[in-house]
């Protein structure tokens, strides 16, 4: 029915578009709970607020990306606060955090609704369309792969040549060795929490013009979130992150071209199911797994 | 008979003085006594806070007695739900029926929990994990329960009815006896009352002790030789059919359930009321369950838009300054104050 | 149960003393006497009648004791959206009831308008060819000889009386909090403690079946204002918003005549979507349409990119797009972005969630929709009622389908109750089923008295690349037939279920 190159190409597109769109809802999860063991289910709350900041700054005059950088500085200021008044208690009692950031979130949605209203008016979605064969494309969805692109190689700038991202990672492994070593742990959690949030407001931002504006619409984003999270697993979180994101686009997209929006959802979820019985640490377990072979090997 | 005493007032809850067994008396009987003071759509409010109540011990039985968070429960609840429904909606008229879907979802509910916890437990995946699978399984049910609009989703007679939900669900029957109004009232805090104590007794017993064990040290109690995977999974599947449980008497009470009794947002509650009271014990869960039903049903009632703040601040506030859960830091406030003497057991 | 009889009785007693307002209320409609209609409403208002002649029965109530309505909605939570909106409505239909006013109406007969109009208006007719159905009478020109379409500019009136019935009405309105066990016991709060006079409530498909066995269970008069997938027949129930053969025929044959018979739906994975995608499906052949692909998405979706790409691989000549919540409603710059160009039709969006003033243009370019209510309808009448209701709130976003629907069911309400004279729920509802009409924002109503649903004035509302809404069809009179025709008739027969298509035999010869 339709010629098969324009066919693959948007094949392509469709899984390039929805792995950034897993990605973006995880990246600010996956660096709090990768990173702290702490299931922030106010996760969701947090995009939200970037969108709004997003939003708000946008309709105020400042141009679209710079309006995503306030809203990754402003979430990730507030992401801060929320540390060191609520969330630094919680430190070892992981499922007590979890209570917490349920809470936050009914404050955060229900605040938002009181305060801004049911809607508000969106972002038109920038960058035109272009089209190849029968199918046309958004450019903008062309522009988040790029930000994802862009984000991963930040966090690897951030993660392996800081000396905040090499503390953390040390923090992370063992807090009181860490310590001992004159590691400023508790600076160390105030930043990573403040910069998850800050991560998820930027993403929030990011896919604000692609969503409605609305005070529950962070509730959207949980789900695909903690799914690509644990897909990934906690081994090395970035790389699991886009392990995951890439391959459960690559279930979901097939099906969900083939048989409908709603097969493809059934399937993301299954496959996730699958790949946790398979691999319970996730797929970054995996991963080091081979990297460690094949460091191996070298020596060899 | 002395064994039966010994293990209700063992150590694994709290309350072990005899004034504590005195107030619980107190409270059984003015809960038996409440109805006669009240409409019956008072007593039909106070009972459904009762019957969450075997949710939330289902709860504090997995994640407070064994360690393990399910943020799924939900799903099973809804399963025990829905095939009540099926089951006694296809035999109307029959007195049987209801008694039929009560056995029925409650097999049918612990039948599910055993293949997952099979495949959770056996698989040996990481601690962390288990509670975004659970929620996973009950997002995929509630999806799948979502499209069941059509007519061509009907189970005998019984029509599941998409996100509409199912309708018509049966009161629960004995003999001639249907319990609705006040009789349901009481049938809720009849099981309450029994799961309640029935734990608590399997909680003092050896069994208990060695979920505990695994609980504390999982390694210890495996190279002590017992079989965690296997202790796991039971737990599980017992809490999956206290949750079931509660499913079915909330059928009852509504003669309704929807796709979203098993969504994200229900299924965070039975966690919230848990942590709240104190996962550790459970009475502190019973309280909680209670107190918290009953606060969201108050603060909604008076038509407040600032009802679901207020709770939110409330949890955060409660878990800042009560970590382990309001009631059972209260309880040891209390307990340190009272003479340990008067020992219940002795 | 015999402290409900005393209620009753006093009532009754209540209503002599206030003869005159509702000598009054009752001439607003045609010359209907009150006395005949209670006498010709059967047994129950006949049994309800014999206590009037027992002398000397005391008046228990206090002579001041409100008319209580109550109404639940969502005031927080994911659908406060809307909810908040239809308790606005609610505030409004109450102030100005106790301000003195109404809206016109009146018992015009069993046939509904139809009878009086020079057009019948007929529920669909299998011809002998395919394409030769009647499925809906345009109703003429407007300024037709019947006093159906007669547009009356000023249709908020003097009662005579402030309040109903020489009562104060007062309004309860709980939070549903979007949380169905929430309704549930609000239901039976409003029912039992408040025990109010009539419950309007209910936005989703789910809320209304959560609460309607407690109705029935109490036989407690209730009305569901919401635009639905129809199909209710329940003697407690009124159902004022309009139904799916009211909005989805006469757009799909529009489009289909206008853009081409190539159909691809996509609908909400749930009850609604997939009722109306049924409709679609077994109507669109009829006029010569051909649906190529149905897509159901599940509420949870936010993300369209590849519906979209499914859509522009099958090349209908419109889309039907049946997208329910706020997160579907991305579909709409997501597609606009993708450069997706389809006409689009659509019984739920603009009118609901006014998608139209949210997004930015051209998201809803081609949109059309029909509706039986949206706030940019031109009328005189209806800029008078927007105008009223932003004097009353004044930073309120925007004026809905459903909210329009709060507001004319709760003077219904007190149309009928003046006619029956009582707020005694059997006799209001029988006044109810006497085939009453009124004015509404929207046109005229009538309430069809064998199946409790509404006839409406429907509009085919269409936006451009502006987003400017503008009309290009009215039919002043579409008629709710499918429970008629599955054989509904509730002043006859009571019954309490929920029909869906697939259950009318009728259905399936429709769908072939």
């Amino acid at each position: 029915m339709t010629e098969s190159l324009p066919l693959a190409l948007s094949l392509l597109y469709q899984l390039g578009a929805t792995a950034s769109f897993l990605f973006l809802a995880a990246v600010g999860l996956i660096i709090i709970l990768g990173m702290m063991n702490i299931i922030n289910l106010a996760h969701g709350e947090l995009m939200m607020m970037g969108a709004y900041v997003a939003t708000i700054t946008h309709h105020a005059g400042l141009p679209f990306p710079i309006a995503v950088i306030v809203s990754f500085f402003f979430v990730a200021a507030f992401g801060a606060v929320l540390e060191l008044v609520i969330v630094r208690r919680f430190y070892g009692r992981e499922l007590g955090a979890l209570v917490v950031t349920w809470g936050i979130s009914l404050v955060l949605g229900q605040g938002a609704l009181l305060f801004f209203g049911p809607f508000m008016p969106s972002i038109k979605i920038p960058g035109g369309s272009f089209s190849y064969g029968v199918f046309s494309y958004s450019v903008y969805w062309l522009i988040l792969m790029l930000a994802c692109a862009l984000l991963v190689l930040a966090l690897w700038i951030v993660y392996s040549r800081t000396t905040y991202g090499l503390q953390a990672k040390a923090t992370m492994q063992n807090a009181e060795m860490a310590k001992s070593l004159g590691v400023p742990t508790s600076r160390i959690y105030t930043l990573t929490f403040s910069f998850g949030a800050g991560l998820a407001g930027l993403s929030g931002a990011l896919l604000a013009p692609t969503a409605t504006i609305a005070p529950f619409m962070g509730q959207q984003f949980v789900a695909p979130a903690f799914i690509t999270v644990v897909v990934g697993g906690a081994t090395n979180v970035i790389g699991g992150a886009i392990g995951s994101s890439v391959l459960l686009a690559a279930v979901k997209t097939p099906i969900g071209m083939a048989l409908g929006a709603f097969s493809g959802s059934v399937a993301l979820l299954v496959a996730a199911l699958f790949i946790i019985r398979i691999m319970p640490n996730g797929i970054s377990a995996q991963l080091q797994k081979y990297l460690d072979r094949r460091a191996q090997g070298g020596w060899r | 008979m002395k064994s039966i005493v010994h293990l209700i007032g063992g150590e694994a809850d709290i309350g072990h003085t005899r004034w504590f067994w005195i107030g619980l008396a107190v409270a059984i009987v003015l809960l038996f006594f409440y109805p006669t003071q009240v409409s019956s759509f008072r007593a039909s409010n106070v009972a459904f806070y009762l019957l969450n109540v075997p949710l939330g011990l289902g709860m504090a039985l997995l994640w407070g007695y064994c360690g393990v968070l399910s943020f799924g429960h939900v799903a099973y609840f809804g399963i025990a739900g829905y095939l009540y429904g099926i089951i006694a909606g296809n035999m109307p008229g029959n007195p049987l029926g209801p008694i039929t879907g009560m056995i029925g979802g409650l097999v049918g509910c612990g039948l599910v929990a055993a293949i997952f916890g099979y495949f959770v437990f056996y698989a040996r995946v990481q601690k962390w994990i288990i509670p975004i699978l659970t929620l996973v399984f009950t997002l995929l049910l509630e999806t799948f329960l979502g499209q069941t609009a059509g007519y061509q989703w009907r189970v005998g007679s019984v029509l599941l009815g998409g996100y509409n939900g199912m309708t018509g669900i049966p009161w629960f029957q004995l003999g001639g006896l249907v319990f609705e109004g006040y009789a349901f009232y009481y049938f809720c805090l009849v099981i309450v009352i029994a799961c309640y104590f029935g734990l608590r007794m399997l909680m003092n017993s050896r069994f208990g002790q060695v979920t505990i064990a695994i609980r504390e040290d999982e390694l210890r109690a495996e190279l002590l030789g017992y079989d965690i995977r296997a202790r796991q999974a039971a737990i599980f599947v017992l809490s999956a059919m206290l949750a079931g449980l509660s499913g079915l008497l909330y059928v009852q009470w509504g003669n309704y359930i929807t796709p979203s009794q098993v969504g994200l947002l229900q299924a965070a509650l039975p966690v919230v009321w848990t942590a709240v009271g104190g996962r550790t014990s459970l009475l502190a869960v019973v309280i909680s369950t209670l107190v918290l039903n009953w606060l969201t049903y108050t603060l909604s009632s008076q038509g407040n838009q600032y009802a679901m703040v207020i709770i939110g601040a409330l949890l955060v506030v409660t878990m800042m300054f009560f970590p382990r859960g309001i009631v059972v830091m209260l309880a040891e406030t209390i307990g340190r104050r009272m003479p340990r003497r008067t020992r219940a057991e002795t | 149960m015999s402290e409900s009889k005393d209620k009753k009785k006093t009532d009754i007693e209540d209503s002599a003393d206030t003869a005159n307002a509702q000598d009054r209320a009752s001439s607003l409609g045609p010359k209907i006497k009150r006395r005949t209609f209670i006498q010709s409403s059967g047994a129950a208002a006949v049994a309800l009648a014999a206590p009037m002649v027992v002398p000397g029965l005391k008046v228990a109530r206090a002579a001041g004791d409100p008319v209580k309505i109550g109404h639940i909605e969502d005031l927080s939570g994911n659908l406060a959206v809307y909810g908040v909106q239809k308790y606005h409505a609610a505030q409004l239909a109450v102030k100005e009831i106790n301000e003195g006013k109404t809206l016109k109406g009146g018992p015009v007969g069993s046939g509904g308008l139809g009878s009086m109009a020079k057009f019948a208006v007929a529920p669909p007719v299998m011809g002998a060819g395919d394409k030769d159905l009647k499925y809906v009478n345009d109703g003429g020109a407007l300024t037709g000889a019947g006093m159906a379409f007669v547009e009356d500019d000023d249709v908020l009136v003097d009662s005579g009386e402030s309040g109903l019935l020489g009562r104060e009405v007062e309004l309860i309105g709980p939070d549903g909090q979007s949380n169905n066990n929430i309704w549930q016991q609000l239901t039976r709060r409003l029912i039992q403690e408040d025990k109010v006079d009539c419950l309007v409530a209910g936005f989703t498909s789910a809320e209304r079946e959560a609460i309607r066995p407690i109705v029935d269970q109490h036989k407690q008069l209730y009305i569901y204002t919401n635009q639905y997938e129809g199909g209710v027949a329940d003697s407690n129930t009124f159902c004022t918003g309009a139904i799916v053969e009211q909005q989805v025929i006469p757009v799909v044959d529009y489009m289909i005549q206008k853009f081409g018979p190539r159909v691809y739906t996509i609908a909400a994975d749930y009850n609604f979507g997939q009722l109306t995608a049924a409709w679609t499906k077994a109507f669109a052949p009829l006029v010569g349409g051909e649906i190529i692909e149905e897509e159901f998405v599940p509420l949870s979706v936010s993300d369209f990119t590849t519906s979209i790409a499914r859509v522009q691989a099958a090349k209908p000549d419109w889309v039907f797009t049946l997208l329910v919540g706020s997160n579907q409603s991305n579909y709409y710059p997501q597609a606009a972005a993708a450069g997706l160009e389809y006409p689009m039709a659509s019984t739920v969006n603009m009118a609901q969630g006014y998608e139209h003033r949210r997004f930015k243009p051209p998201s809803l370019n081609r949109m059309y929709n029909c509706v039986n209510y949206i706030e940019e309808i031109p009328t005189a009448r209806n800029r008078a009622f927007v105008k009223r209701w932003y004097e009353m709130f004044p930073n309120d976003p925007y004026i809905g389908q459903m909210a329009q629907n709060t507001y004319f069911s709760i003077h219904l309400y007190a149309l009928a109750a003046r006619l029956a004279g009582t707020t005694d729920q059997e006799v209001v509802k029988k006044a109810l089923e006497s085939g009453l009409s009124i004015e509404a924002p929207e046109g005229a109503v009538f309430l069809e008295p064998s199946t409790h649903h509404c006839s409406h004035y429907i509009r085919l509302a269409t936006a451009d690349a502006n987003h400017n809404v503008s009309f290009v069809r009215e039919w002043p009179s579409i008629q709710p037939w499918w429970l008629q025709r599955v054989g509904v008739n509730l002043v006859k027969h009571k019954e309490y279920k929920q029909y869906i298509p697939g259950e009318d035999p009728f259905f399936k010869m429709f769908a072939k």
